[in-house]
């Protein structure tokens, strides 16, 4: 049973691989694009490996949405039906 | 006007550090080097033999994670190379000079390995578009020059070449031109070929025979124009269509002398890069008419 | 002392027409060269159309290289070549061979044989690739192939320098005719259709459905095409002396390199190319009549292009057309056509049409796209665009012959 810290980890690291950052590093309200220098393939990936890992589809259309890790969870979480 | 050689670096299965190269020279004398087993650079299974890799470089290690962890190999290499090049050159990029500051390299068909797995991932992905993007710009063949210029700023002309085992002198011929039009000041040339199981695999293949596995590395100096200590003196390359590799070659020869002002008996030596291959026929094998003029004075 | 260089041959091998006077005729009456791929499965692609030859026929043009030898790619480069030298009547057993080079553009090289292979590891492993595909696999058989085609001894080059390729080949022949190196130069670009970049191009959200619409409010990519497209430049002395037509002059190019991102366009360094190219051709921005744009019909590339040319160009520049509305982007040979139909602009006195397009966009209204219709006007200096992946820009200045 895969609760909220385990999947907001889970999140964290997969993000963190694609900004080449250690996942310590990404903060929670982080800028990706100011802080990380992400661009709109890293999005575009980002959201890919969302896909692979959680079984969920964000559009996009959301991809301005995904600003930093605790945006891109609340993302997730919206899409999935999660309930926290 | 010469091109004089400001500074150099090569990574190769003999290391990379500056002089690796010419001490496994001297270290083998005439000997064939028999390879190492090249497991740790790739994942997949390998042909048989020893391969010339260099399982040394640590892309992370040299240049950091931050914006190369993307990278395919070849593209490491050659950041890594024009990296050194421009420290043992002793010349620091910045404002004033970066636009005139150019990197030319020379390739035969940029990363097979990027190429074939983004393929293979459109043919075995449950849906063939989820091809990761980051990736995608490794399958073009500019991406270790674009990466090069990205990673050091470099803004002035910046190409690449494909040519297999000749590419290098066409690139050579490329920086000697954009040097000459006043075009760019100072030309990072090199040549860059990764080791990956794809390659190893077509070497094996195509060489049937002459026994020596793929190997891995990256080359490149730094030049400019003028004259005085060690220098390009020219550059030709050629081609021999229908067979007709000597007669190019002879032409290729006659070419490159005249535009070096040197008779062929002031050449002290001539080195080949003929690898024992049958010549260049209708198949479009390159027959490799291409000299390089070293002369022990200017 | 600089010679003078002229465009004498033309060779475009696309899908809107292989010849000329087809090519020409097709740009004129703004026709689309688009259709769903057959040269991979598109089958579970969103997106499944692309700008192929269909019917491309090798044999009935090549004389001298076997198509069951050479790649896709090589094959596009070798016609066109052939169709460039007939169409500059260049009799090739009394040229100096050895003064005559092959400069070929490309952005993907053999990708049909790479997919091929690739292919064959999927199916049975790295030990099952076939040697004779290996065979044909190096990118540096695209220039080789126009050698071998049209025996030529001089240099046989490949820049493999993505979409602006052909541009970079067509500019290192100017530098080889002007510096007398040379006397005669087949340069150009060939591509082919792939699997892995119409992939590639979908998955960064760049490819459209059906119709590329460069320069509307609501473009919304590229469609993938091939092809190849190859000119004959010769120094204006040698044109002369074999009574040769010129059809345009080549009057100088620009390079640089964005330096800062490997798939996003810089606006400041593309109007620098452009200043270089003007600086270089001896040309002021106010003698420019047409500019063949880039033009990918990507939202980031037009915005950028239109951007650079406004800040070189001031509030009023020339009109600026994409072919790509009609062939879609063929890759390393795109700037190679655009170069064809720049100097068929000037020797026939019309602009290309932009095709598909329906909106002015709002951000860039100061840009004329020449909008669905060929338009009548005199052409004398071209300025033809080309931007590539790795920040490899390269803009390519012809003239009408004087």
């Amino acid at each position: 049973m895969s609760g909220y810290h385990e999947r907001y980890e889970q999140l964290r690291e997969i993000i963190a691989e694609v900004l080449e950052v250690e996942p310590h590093e990404l903060t929670d309200t982080g800028d990706f694009a100011e802080e990380y220098d992400a661009d709109s393939l890293r999005a575009i990936e980002i959201v890919a490996r969302i896909d692979k890992q959680f079984k969920v589809e964000i559009p996009q259309s959301e991809l301005p949405e995904l600003r930093n890790l605790k945006t891109t969870y609340d993302a997730v979480a919206r899409h999935a039906g999660w309930q926290d | 006007m010469s091109l004089r050689i400001t500074g150099r670096a090569a990574i190769s299965s003999a290391g990379d550090h500056r002089g690796a190269l010419a001490e496994r020279l001297a270290a083998i004398g005439s000997d064939r080097h028999p390879g190492i087993p090249a497991g740790p650079v790739a994942a997949e299974p390998l042909p048989s033999g020893g391969m010339h890799a260099f399982p040394g470089l640590d892309i992370r290690q040299r240049l950091g994670r931050r914006g190369t962890s993307f990278y395919d190999r070849a593209t490491g290499l050659a950041v890594v190379a024009c990296g050194d090049a421009l420290a043992d050159a002793g010349l620091a990029v910045d404002d004033e000079n970066r636009h005139r500051i150019g990197v030319v390299l020379a390739t035969t068909l940029g990363s097979f390995k990027s190429t074939s797995d983004y393929t293979r991932d459109t043919l075995t992905n449950e849906k063939p578009y989820l091809v990761n993007p980051v990736l995608f710009p490794n399958t073009v063949m500019n991406c270790a020059a674009g990466q090069s210029a990205i990673r050091h700023r470099l803004k002035g002309v910046n190409a690449t070449l494909a040519g297999g085992p000749l590419a290098f002198f066409n690139a050579v011929r490329y920086a000697d031109n954009a040097i000459r039009r006043g075009y760019a000041d100072i030309m990072l040339v090199g040549a860059v070929e990764e080791f990956s199981a794809h390659r190893a695999w077509a070497t094996a293949i195509e060489a049937a025979g002459d026994g020596i596995g793929a190997g891995d590395g990256a080359a490149v100096f730094v030049l400019t124009g003028g004259d005085g200590g060690p220098a390009v003196r020219a550059v030709a390359t050629g081609y021999g269509p229908g067979g007709s590799g000597a007669a190019a070659l002879t032409g290729c020869v006659r070419r490159v002398l005249a535009a070096a002002g040197v008779s062929a008996a002031e050449v002290t030596l001539l080195a080949t890069t003929e690898l024992g291959r049958r010549e260049g026929t209708e198949s479009g094998r390159p027959p490799r008419p291409s000299v390089t003029v070293r002369t022990s004075s200017p | 002392m600089t010679q003078r260089v002229v465009v004498t041959g033309l060779g475009p091998v696309s899908s809107i027409g292989t010849g000329a006077a087809d090519f020409a005729a097709a740009l004129r009456a703004g026709r689309s060269g688009i259709s769903r791929i057959t040269g991979f499965d598109p089958t579970g692609f969103p997106h499944q159309h692309g700008g192929e030859v269909c019917g491309f026929d090798p044999a009935a043009w090549l004389q001298r290289i076997s198509t069951a030898k050479w790649g896709r790619s090589s094959q596009f480069a070798a016609t066109a070549g052939r169709l460039a030298a007939e169409d500059a009547k260049l009799d090739l057993e009394r040229i100096d061979r050895s003064r005559a080079h092959a400069v070929i553009g490309t952005t993907s090289g053999e990708s049909v044989v790479v997919e091929a292979l690739t292919a064959q590891i999927v199916a049975d492993g790295f030990g099952a690739m076939s040697p004779d595909l290996l065979a044909q696999l190096p990118a540096g058989r695209l220039a080789h192939a126009v050698s071998e085609e049209l025996g030529l001894h001089g240099e046989s080059v490949t820049l493999a320098t993505a979409c602006s390729a052909s541009n970079y080949a067509i500019g290192y022949a100017y530098d080889l005719l002007a510096t007398g190196e040379a006397d005669v130069v087949l340069a150009g670009g060939a591509d082919s259709v792939c699997r892995w970049a119409h992939a590639g191009f979908y998955r960064l959200g760049a490819l459209t459905a059906t119709a590329c619409s460069p320069f509307d409010r609501d473009r919304s990519g590229i469609l993938t095409g091939e092809g190849g497209a190859v000119l004959v430049l010769e120094t204006l002395e040698h044109a002369t002396s074999r009574g040769a037509y010129a059809y345009a002059e080549m009057l100088g190019y620009g390079v640089n390199c964005d330096a800062t991102h490997p798939v996003a366009p810089d606006r400041a360094t593309i109007a620098e190319c452009m200043r270089i190219a003007h600086r270089n051709a001896g040309v002021d921005p106010s003698e420019v009549d047409y500019i063949c744009a880039h033009g990918t019909g990507t939202p980031a590339n037009d915005l950028v292009e239109a951007q650079a040319v406004i800040e070189v160009f001031g509030e009023r520049p020339p009109p600026v057309s994409s072919i790509k509305s009609m062939i879609g982007h063929t890759m390393g040979a795109a700037s190679g056509f655009g170069a064809i139909a720049s100097v068929i602009a000037i020797e026939q006195g019309f602009l290309p049409p932009t095709v598909n397009w329906v909106h002015p966009d709002p951000q860039i209204p100061q840009i004329d796209p020449v909008p669905n219709q060929a338009r009548p006007a005199t052409v004398r200096v071209v300025q033809n665009n080309g931007f590539a992946f790795g920040g490899n820009n390269a803009i390519v200045m012809l003239g009408s012959p004087r």
